[in-house]
């Protein structure tokens, strides 16, 4: 036990110790959020008010309607509210509407540049608007779906109301009926309210399971390289004649294991503050308090920290013996990777499955996978957080990770005996079978 | 007879193609140098990798002091030095060591205080928190060395261990081993350098193409060996002495270095006789010597070849 410790100790301490360790625990964070956050703030649209010159050509008094509505909506809540757009009246007729249209378009130019006079947008209101709802935007930032879509809304809203109004509905009713749904969605776990919105618990398992896949293909692997350097080093002579199979290998695993859990500990650790000063930070980054709310750190209950963490150790413990059986087989890490790649999939149909889990978590997919070993480390945690996991499923699907990572261990350490005092060509099929069963 | 520290009988092992060890029986017993001796290819190291169970024999059963449990298991009792020499180039000097120590079983806080007064000892203790491949080569072979034995194993298994070493190092390596030795401890040592061999072995065992050819005390081989040998030194001009050396009713084997030869009188012939002859002929003589048969002589005369006529054993596992 002592000399798995050693082990344990010498590969959790010079992976820690190297550059290359206080690089990635860095960068890696700062890649993600830029990964998370540009997309983001780029389909916005972006939250500063938006300048739209309405056209109106109705002839039936749209205009006045709509700016008001349009002047009504704000970007956030509360105190913070600023008007979201900034809209300007030009009353036109049929027969002027293409010039009065194209005068604004050319003279105010949609280029940021123009200041107080450029116009973000030009929403053109004809005859036919109010009857068919049909209306045309001219903007720089119709690609943005997200701002469109909203400005779609605001505009239909202000429609429904004009249409009732013609017809003879109470302006005040009109107010009243207009009022929007809101709603909160929140997650049931076993009866009780489990005090998580829906997206939460989903952005949650998508998180954990993103995590493992990391920690499996970045640490994992490095299992692998590991064994070879060591082959290629020749230290495996004197490894050989101290320690048993059995406790290089789950020294190695262990020690790596352990040193991507301090990576991932710092990155979490740091996620929580930084997530507790979201409002302050997001301000800093000059976003609007919504669009930070959207990267806010759901709390995680601790059943499913408990769950994930279980996984987690047994998932890694799995992959990484069999990544370190690999590094035996070769001498090089190109000739590894063609058995490697066996791995790498399962790993990745693992990972995929959860996109499968989302829409039904406990459908026969969801239930067969949890079965698995190479796959239950993604799929359950994701099914815990998302539904309630019968017991007595939990159960099987952790007893049947233990028996899975037992055979793995057994037979890498199978494997790795025989493998790594093995040098020149690497092992072919039935050589490999001759080397488990001796 | 006290249990030999090694006892290896009847081993073969075949490798895909050739055999390696065939027929192998030798006992190394407790205490004093054991020297293992014989040209590139012999099966000195693969003899040596089955004496460490890396090898698993053919047939044959190998026991350590009287054990025949994997060496693994007695493994807190064996220091191993192999001959692909090689540690974790990233590491620290002192922590490598203190590894080497925890993995034989040493409490953490006593493997560092070991590992300093070996480097203190081997005169690198400024280099102990450098990186292992900040080293020479020589250095390497040192710290090596010291990881084999800071456990302070009873039996020490060294392959090659003077290979690559500048002449001073390979001074203080030998003067470990001696001193390993004359603690009672049993040291097991390769080579192919018979001169070192003959001046440090209580015993060696000349291995050829995987057998035995000789084994026992130096002084025993070397009676073994038998016939009655002379040592000459030559001053100057030496082709007159060719012809004299060549009558085969004088000299039964010639080993020949230029400057200076070793040879077997034939049967029946005297020491006196081959320097008369060389008088008569004029040869200037700068040494002439009846001695005991040198272990180089008696290995080449067995083995049939000159163990240095092959290149130097590739140090690779130190260079890579």
């Amino acid at each position: 036990m002592n000399k798995t410790l050693a082990v344990i100790r010498r590969e959790y301490v010079e992976r820690v110790r190297t550059k290359a360790f206080l690089i990635s625990t860095l960068l890696l964070p700062v890649f993600m959020l830029a990964m998370a956050v540009l997309p983001a703030l780029l389909m916005s649209g972006g939250d500063h008010t938006t300048r739209v010159a309405v056209v109106d050509a109705s002839g039936s008094g749209l205009g006045q309607p709509v700016v008001a509505a349009l002047k009504a909506a704000t970007i956030g809540h509360g105190r913070a509210a600023r008007p979201r757009y900034d809209a300007t009246l030009f009353p036109a007729t049929a027969a002027n509407l293409a010039q009065v249209r194209d005068g604004l378009i050319a003279k105010a130019g949609f280029a940021k540049g123009s200041g107080q006079h450029g116009w973000d947008g030009v929403l053109v209101l004809d005859a036919d608007t109010l009857a068919s709802g049909k209306l045309h935007y001219y903007g720089d930032n119709v690609s943005s779906p997200e701002g469109m879509n909203r400005l779609q809304r605001d505009i239909s809203k202000a429609l429904a109301g004009v249409r009732l109004a013609h017809a003879g509905v109470d302006q005040l009713l009109v107010a009243k009926a207009m009022v929007p749904a809101d709603m909160d969605t929140a997650k049931v776990t076993d009866g009780k309210l489990t005090g998580q919105s829906g997206e939460a618990s989903f952005a949650l398992a998508y998180a954990m399971g993103f995590i493992l896949y990391i920690a499996i293909i970045t640490y994992g692997s490095r299992t692998l390289t590991s064994v070879i350097e060591e082959k290629n080093s020749r230290i495996m002579e004197v490894l050989t004649s101290s320690l048993t199979p059995f406790q290089m290998l789950m020294g190695k695993v262990l020690g790596v294991g352990l040193a991507g859990l301090t990576q991932m500990a710092i990155w979490v650790g740091t996620a929580f503050v930084l997530g507790g000063q979201g409002p302050h930070l997001a301000g800093a980054f000059g976003m609007g308090a919504e669009a930070a709310g959207k990267f806010a750190i759901p709390s995680v209950p601790p059943m499913l920290l408990v769950v994930f963490l279980l996984y987690f150790t047994l998932g890694f413990l799995i992959y990484g013996s069999l990544y370190a059986a690999i590094g035996a087989m070769c001498n090089t890490i190109q000739e590894a990777q063609q058995y490697a790649v066996f791995v790498t999939m399962s790993i990745l149909v693992g990972f995929m499955s959860m996109f499968g889990l989302i829409n039904d978590p406990s459908g026969a997919l969801g239930t067969t996978m949890s079965f698995i070993p190479l796959f239950a480390p993604f799929t359950m945690p994701v099914r815990w957080s998302m539904t309630a996991v019968p017991p007595l499923q939990l159960a099987l699907s952790l007893g049947l990770m233990v028996l899975g990572l037992l055979a793995c261990v057994w037979l890498a350490g199978r494997i790795y005996r025989t493998g790594i005092l093995m040098y020149g060509k690497k092992p072919t099929w039935g050589e490999l079978w001759r080397w488990i069963r001796a | 007879m006290s249990t030999p520290s090694v006892s290896v009988e009847s081993v073969t092992k075949r490798f895909a193609g050739h055999t390696a060890v065939s027929d192998l029986s030798l006992q190394v017993p407790s205490g004093g140098i054991y020297g293992l001796l014989g040209p590139n290819g012999a099966g000195k190291s693969t003899t040596i990798r089955l004496i460490m169970s890396i090898l698993q024999p053919d047939e044959g059963r190998i026991a350590l002091f009287g054990d025949s449990r994997n060496s693994r298991d007695l493994s807190a009792r064996i220091g191993y030095l192999p001959e692909e020499r090689g540690l974790y180039k990233k590491m620290r000097v002192l922590d490598h060591l203190v590894f080497l120590g925890e993995v034989k079983g040493i409490a953490r806080a006593e493997a560092k205080r070991r590992a300093q007064a070996w480097l203190e000892r081997l005169e690198i203790a400024g280099w102990a928190q450098k990186k292992v491949e900040d080293l020479s080569k020589g250095m390497q072979q040192k710290v090596q060395f010291a990881g084999a034995l800071l456990h302070e194993p009873e039996l020490v298994i060294l392959d090659e261990p003077f290979s690559g070493l500048d002449p001073i190092n390979a001074q203080v390596m030998k003067d470990i081993v001696v001193e390993i030795a004359a603690g009672g401890r049993t040291v097991l040592f390769s080579t192919h350098a018979m001169e070192q061999a003959e001046r440090m072995c209580d015993r060696v065992a000349i291995i050829a193409r995987g057998k035995l050819v000789a084994n026992g005390t130096v002084a025993q081989v070397k009676a073994d060996f038998g016939g009655r040998h002379v040592a000459l030194g030559f001053a100057g001009d030496r082709h007159q002495a060719d012809a004299i050396l060549a009558d085969p009713r004088l000299v039964a084997r010639l080993d020949d270095y230029g400057a200076s030869a070793e040879l077997k009188m034939a049967e029946g012939a005297e020491p006196g006789q081959l320097l008369a002859a060389l008088v008569a002929a004029g040869v200037g003589l700068r040494r002439f010597e009846v001695v005991e048969p040198s272990l180089h002589a008696i290995f080449v005369a067995k083995v049939g070849a000159d163990p240095d006529a092959e290149p130097l054993p590739a140090v690779a596992g130190a260079a890579a």
